[in-house]
């Protein structure tokens, strides 16, 4: 625990202020909490208007940050350029920095950094193989980009009555384990990694914060708006409808057993979507395991779209004519009808 | 059929008969399939939009919806299977074999019996069109003598006949996508898809538009028309839709004295300027 140099900056009335604030916030708040930050940030309104003249919010709700899966990680685990308090405007967070975490099963420091090798081996690489900046770069994707410290999501689904943690599951975990921080800090840990931390349409929506941006996507000649295209079939729709059990886009596009942050293009012979591969992800147990290798040939981002597709966009066109075909003029007979109908004998022209 | 008199009195007022029992619970399997299979479905071909969810969940969401319009698919495949079934059988048993009996049947004439079966579109229909033009266009005041199927009612008939097909062939495909993969390609089932949803928004718009438009909501028959529950259609309604088998109806019963001119015929000249009555 490093030393930190309270109070160098503050007057002393107000460090005094902020130190009985301290004082009066409740024990397991400040157990939390080693760096104190929160002796500042517990404050809503705290904010400021940054260089770029954009809000921002310094504010850092304890109830919201104790449930997220950071919650153990002290607030310099991140922040690593902050050593003092007050301290100046903070760099963003490197997520592949050592964290101060101790990983339970090698003793080591606990990083991310093999993560950023993943990404580094993947499409959304910033750089190409001879290690040349990609062009649009900036469009490609950091870690805080797909991930917003998303809260525990335990296991919801396994069970009929309720969303939330499992009593009967923690009475299991307090037959060993004593302290009930831990055993609900691992109890979360451990189901949210035994399952998507996410519902398919929250994956989906995340991947179309880049793949459903027209611009971007022509930019980076994609052929493909991914996440509209996704919801004209009924993965997409069914996803939509919160459905748990519908293929997400990481299903699909990631081998089995591999990690999601080495993500190919389909292009690449070792891409679970290439389609010399797309037929065994179809066909895996989960989704259609019956189903013969033509069964891939499904276009599973379908999008009337001319160039994209002819023959669908043709097909489609034809029963937009027939529908229109069939009931305009039908629509234009009950019109005049009623028309008709309110005037039964105003024959115009001369009678018989 | 003794059951069900052609003319059936009641109140004073005359009811023809047009719809068996039968056809009347094919009908009632059909309308409710059809209506759970439009709300069990087009939420998921509009699932961007709002109301869709709220519709969905009615079904009990993701989960219970498309269990239920596959149980409603089901019924709609049934009823149409028995359907076709026992119209095959009729035409067999009412028209092919008395002309085997007589000797009529040949290739051509055969033909020339489906070609007049009271269901199927012809020359009267066409011409009956045009003269519903000139109704409507007030360039007469007599709306059409309708025969017993009017060409209405034929499109009512043969425009769900088609859909029936389309969208049931469509749907056991992606229902039963890994079998149908061993014969036909991926590809296909994106076909099936458009054609599914698509014609299913075509009959959905026709049926809930066009068809309740004229057996329910149409001036002369609004709030509800009742043919299809009572198998019996009013005189009234007889003489403005039907007024050739209305005619011919009376006079089989030898009751030519009561025949009511048509519909917006001579007799109303004289409330010429009127009020509609």
């Amino acid at each position: 625990m490093k030393k930190k140099k309270y109070g160098r900056n503050l007057s002393p009335p107000l460090f005094l202020l902020l130190l009985l604030l301290g004082l009066a916030l409740p024990a397991s708040s400040i157990g939390a909490d080693i760096g104190n930050c929160l002796l500042c940030h517990k404050y809503p309104g705290l904010s400021r208007i940054d260089a770029e003249g954009k809000m921002r919010l310094m504010y850092v709700n304890e109830e919201i940050f104790r449930t997220s899966v950071h919650a153990k990680v002290k607030c310099e685990g991140c922040h690593t350029d902050i050593k003092r308090i007050p301290h100046d405007p903070a760099k963003p967070v490197d997520c592949l920095v050592q964290c101060h975490i101790v990983e339970p099963s090698s003793e080591q420091k606990f990083s991310h950094k093999d993560v950023g090798d993943f990404l580094a081996r993947s499409v959304h690489a910033k750089t190409d193989k001879d290690g040349n900046l990609k062009k649009y770069s900036e469009d490609l994707p950091d870690c805080k980009n797909c991930h917003d410290n998303p809260l525990y999501r335990p296991l919801a689904f396994y069970k009929t009555v309720r969303s939330g943690i499992s009593e009967e599951s923690l009475g299991r975990c307090r037959v060993c384990h004593k302290k009930d921080d831990f055993i609900f800090q691992f109890y979360n840990h451990i189901t949210t990694r035994l399952h998507k931390s996410r519902s398919p349409l929250n994956i989906a929506q995340m991947c179309a914060r880049c793949h459903d941006d027209k611009e971007l996507v022509s930019r980076h000649g994609l052929k493909t708006r991914a996440f509209y295209s996704y919801g004209e079939t009924f993965h997409g729709k069914a996803a939509s409808f919160q459905d748990e059990r519908i293929p997400d886009c990481l299903d699909c596009h990631v081998s089995k057993g591999k990690s999601v942050h080495e993500m190919l293009s389909h292009e690449d012979p070792k891409s679970a979507v290439n389609p010399a591969n797309k037929a065994k992800i179809c066909a895996t147990d989960d989704c259609h395991p019956n189903a013969s290798p033509r069964l891939a040939t499904y276009e599973t981002h379908p999008e009337f779209n001319l160039d994209k597709d002819p023959a669908q966009y043709y097909f489609t066109t034809f029963f937009i004519f027939l529908t229109g075909g069939t009931l305009l003029p039908l629509m234009l007979i009950m019109f005049l009808d009623m028309v008709r109908r309110l005037f039964p004998h105003a024959m115009l022209g001369r009678r018989k | 059929m003794e059951d069900y008199p052609i003319i059936k009195e009641k109140n004073g007022k005359k009811h023809f008969f047009r719809f068996t029992m039968e056809e009347r619970i094919q009908h009632i399997i059909l309308a409710l399939s059809v209506i759970i299979l439009v709300l069990t479905g087009m939420p998921l071909k509009f699932h961007d939009l709002g109301w869709a969810s709220f519709i969905y969940d009615l079904f009990g969401g993701i989960k219970g919806a498309p269990i239920v319009h596959k149980i409603a698919g089901t019924a709609l495949l049934l009823v149409f299977f028995y359907h076709v079934v026992s119209l095959v059988r009729n035409i067999g048993r009412h028209y092919v074999a008395p002309m085997r009996r007589e000797g009529r049947l040949g290739f051509v004439s055969f033909l020339k019996m489906l070609a007049n079966l009271p269901l199927v579109p012809n020359l009267k229909d066409l011409r009956d069109i045009i003269d519903l033009m000139k109704y409507l266009f007030f360039i007469t005041n007599k709306r059409p003598d309708g025969a017993r199927f009017t060409w209405k009612e034929k499109f009512d008939y043969w425009a769900p006949f088609w859909g029936v097909f389309v969208i049931g062939i469509t749907g056991l495909i992606m229902w039963h996508k890994e079998f149908a993969s061993t014969f036909i390609s991926g590809f296909i089932i994106n076909f099936c898809l458009i054609a599914h949803s698509d014609e299913a928004l075509l009959a959905a718009l026709f049926l809930f538009i066009w068809h309740w438009y004229n057996v329910h909501f149409s001036l002369s028959v609004f709030p509800m028309g009742t043919v299809f529950l009572t198998g019996y259609l009013s005189e009234e309604m007889m003489v403005e839709e039907h007024y050739e088998q209305y005619v011919e109806l009376m006079k089989q019963a030898g009751r030519e004295s009561e025949i009511l001119p048509p519909h917006g015929g001579d007799a109303h000249e004289e409330r010429e300027g009127g009020l509609p009555s």
